[in-house]
């Protein structure tokens, strides 16, 4: 069956999500996969947004975090002050699995940028800024979402939005952050890289069939180890079926083929 | 108490120049735009306008020029512009003073002053540029007394010295503009669906202007007070503005604007089409009504929400899809 690297990409999403699962996604393709999950082998997930609802289960996709087509059969849409603190708790207890960031610019410890190019105080491109991310990141176990290109995977970040393993295995205690807590994979187009145990580094896991780890390395700005990445299981012809036919019909996140 | 008042009223009263703004509602979901409009259309200068989830509404007030600071922790109109393009244009070009946030800090904020708090205690912004980068200097802070003097200041915990916390102090808020979906003439507000940071913002800020789907009587929204969010003696003024929202959505009444958010996003890529822009859809129309008649009937009907499914299901007068 064929199949497009946006598809695969949802795939792979949907794999990192396991049932009963508190999953903050955000919109795009995380919601996508996380959609897929929940219809596939995850029925019981629970899926969040940094606006403050909980476990919608939206009809049509939502465009923003605060789209009223994500409360649809929510069970909250509490003040989203109190939505943080379920974050903020997670020094005391679980209360969130996994959340999904997506960014500009990531380095090889997975810090995040969703700020500005060039000089902080004279961009040469200015985005949205931090959003919920910066606390995300703080506080909850990540995987990174990016367009896999070298100007996108650079040694150092622009401005550092959102902080990842810093520099290393000690870099969030130096600094006072959570530090058994941080960015676990990061999926691209290409494929699914992971961080290091011992180092904190990224390094290639999985990558796509029909992508090489040559082209990983040529897409990627920084030195990456590719020596134990593997080709990833292609799409499994149910999922791809429900990814199409109920999820997104109108191809508008998983794009045309 | 009656607090009804025209818009024109409303933002005269409570808006001055140079005052500190905070605005309701997430992206493109309960913005008090026809409140933002007025302001644009009444010239507005030097405002400090504090954000959360903001969209084309703090866009705008930006892209007209009624804005001297902007305190960000994100500014777009979700999955239509990604990056809201005035607010992006007027930092490339520094013509505004910027901070940065995260939207976790803002909620703090917000909830800080409305329980009158004089800073927050966190761990977000550690190890992160949010940190090291610092927007608006204590020197530059020091003119602008709206301003708190610093952005923050990072010191241990007083109860457990090995742990570092980032301390940011609370602001203070002349004005928050908020759009709810029911209010009455004495103040009692209630908001259907997510309420966002908005009770906070309410409380917090020195002047509260609303502005509404409907008026309804105080017999009616005290039937269920454990519904209503703010309290009587909260807001300063009640405006009536149905469609008041619009362009973006608002629960239970109508959904955002798909194309004209499309347009909004296509008129911020040039100085003199967004100019255009203001002129035609801010401030020639005299009112609220008369912006509300230009985009006619048939366009605010089909934006109106299918119950039970709370987004609009394309309409054509009868013809079911």
């Amino acid at each position: 069956m064929e199949y497009t690297n946006k598809e695969m990409q949802v795939i792979m999403i949907a794999r990192q999500i396991q049932n009963g699962q508190r999953v903050i996604v955000g919109t795009g393709l995380p919601l996508v996969g996380a959609s897929l999950a929940k219809i596939t082998y995850a029925p019981n997930c629970c899926l969040l947004v940094e606006s403050g609802m909980i476990d919608g289960n939206p009809l049509e996709s939502p465009t923003s975090v605060a789209d009223l087509r994500f409360a649809h059969k929510a069970s909250t849409l509490g003040e989203t002050f109190r939505y943080f603190g379920l974050q903020n708790n997670m020094l005391r207890k679980k209360s969130i699995d996994l959340g999904f960031l997506g960014g500009a610019q990531v380095d090889p410890y997975g810090n995040l940028n969703s700020t500005s190019l060039g000089d902080y105080h004279h961009p040469s491109t200015r985005f949205s800024g931090s959003g919920g991310a910066n606390g995300i990141a703080t506080y909850v176990d990540t995987i990174l979402m990016m367009r896999h290109q070298k100007r996108r995977f650079v040694k150092k970040v622009d401005y550092l939005t959102s902080p990842g393993w810093i520099d290393g295995p000690d870099g969030r205690a130096k600094k006072g952050l959570p530090s058994d807590r941080g960015p676990r994979a990061v999926i691209t187009d290409l494929g699914l890289m992971r961080f290091d145990h011992k180092t904190k580094r990224m390094y290639l896991a999985e990558y796509f069939p029909g992508v090489t780890p040559g082209i990983i390395m040529e897409n990627t700005g920084f030195e990456i180890d590719v020596s134990r990445s593997v080709e990833a299981k292609p799409p499994e012809k149910e999922s791809l079926e429900l990814l199409r036919r109920e999820v997104d019909p109108n191809r508008i996140y998983i794009g045309k083929v | 108490m009656n607090k009804l008042l025209s818009l024109s009223e409303a933002i005269t009263t409570f808006v001055h120049d140079g005052d500190s703004l905070c605005i309701g509602g997430c992206t493109t979901n309960r913005k008090p735009y026809a409140l933002v409009r007025e302001i644009i259309r009444q010239g507005r200068k030097n405002l400090y306008l504090h954000g959360a989830a903001s969209g084309g509404d703090a866009d705008m007030l930006i892209g007209a020029d009624c804005c001297i600071a902007y305190i960000n922790s994100y500014c777009a109109n979700s999955g239509y512009s990604n990056v809201s393009r005035r607010y992006r244009k007027y930092v490339e070009e520094g013509k505004l003073l910027l901070e940065d946030y995260s939207l976790d800090i803002h909620a703090a904020l917000y909830h800080g002053a409305a329980m009158g708090f004089p800073f927050i205690a966190v761990k977000h912004m550690l190890g992160s540029d949010l940190i090291d980068k610092v927007g608006i200097s204590e020197e530059v802070r020091s003119q602008h007394p709206k301003l708190p003097p610093k952005k923050y200041t990072i010191g241990a915990n007083p109860f457990d010295p090995g742990d570092i916390l980032c301390y940011i102090p609370v602001p203070s808020i002349d004005v928050a503009l908020i759009h709810v979906q029911k209010a009455a003439p004495d103040g009692t507000c209630r908001i259907e669906g997510a309420v966002f940071n908005d009770l906070d913002m309410a409380l917090g800020a020195r002047h509260v202007i609303i502005s509404c789907e409907e008026i309804v009587t105080e017999e009616e929204i005290r039937r269920e007070p454990g519904l209503n969010q703010i309290a009587c003696i909260v807001p300063d003024a009640i405006v009536l503005t149905p469609y008041g929202a619009h362009p973006s959505q608002v629960c239970n009444y109508y959904d955002y604007d798909r194309d004209y958010l499309r347009y909004y996003d296509t008129v911020g890529k040039e100085d003199a089409l967004y100019q255009e822009y203001l002129e035609e859809w801010a401030i020639e129309p005299k009112d609220h009504y008369e912006y509300l008649e230009k985009l006619g009937l048939r366009r605010l009907f089909a934006l109106n929400v299918r119950k039970g499914l709370n987004f609009a299901v394309p309409l054509n007068f009868g013809e079911e899809r």
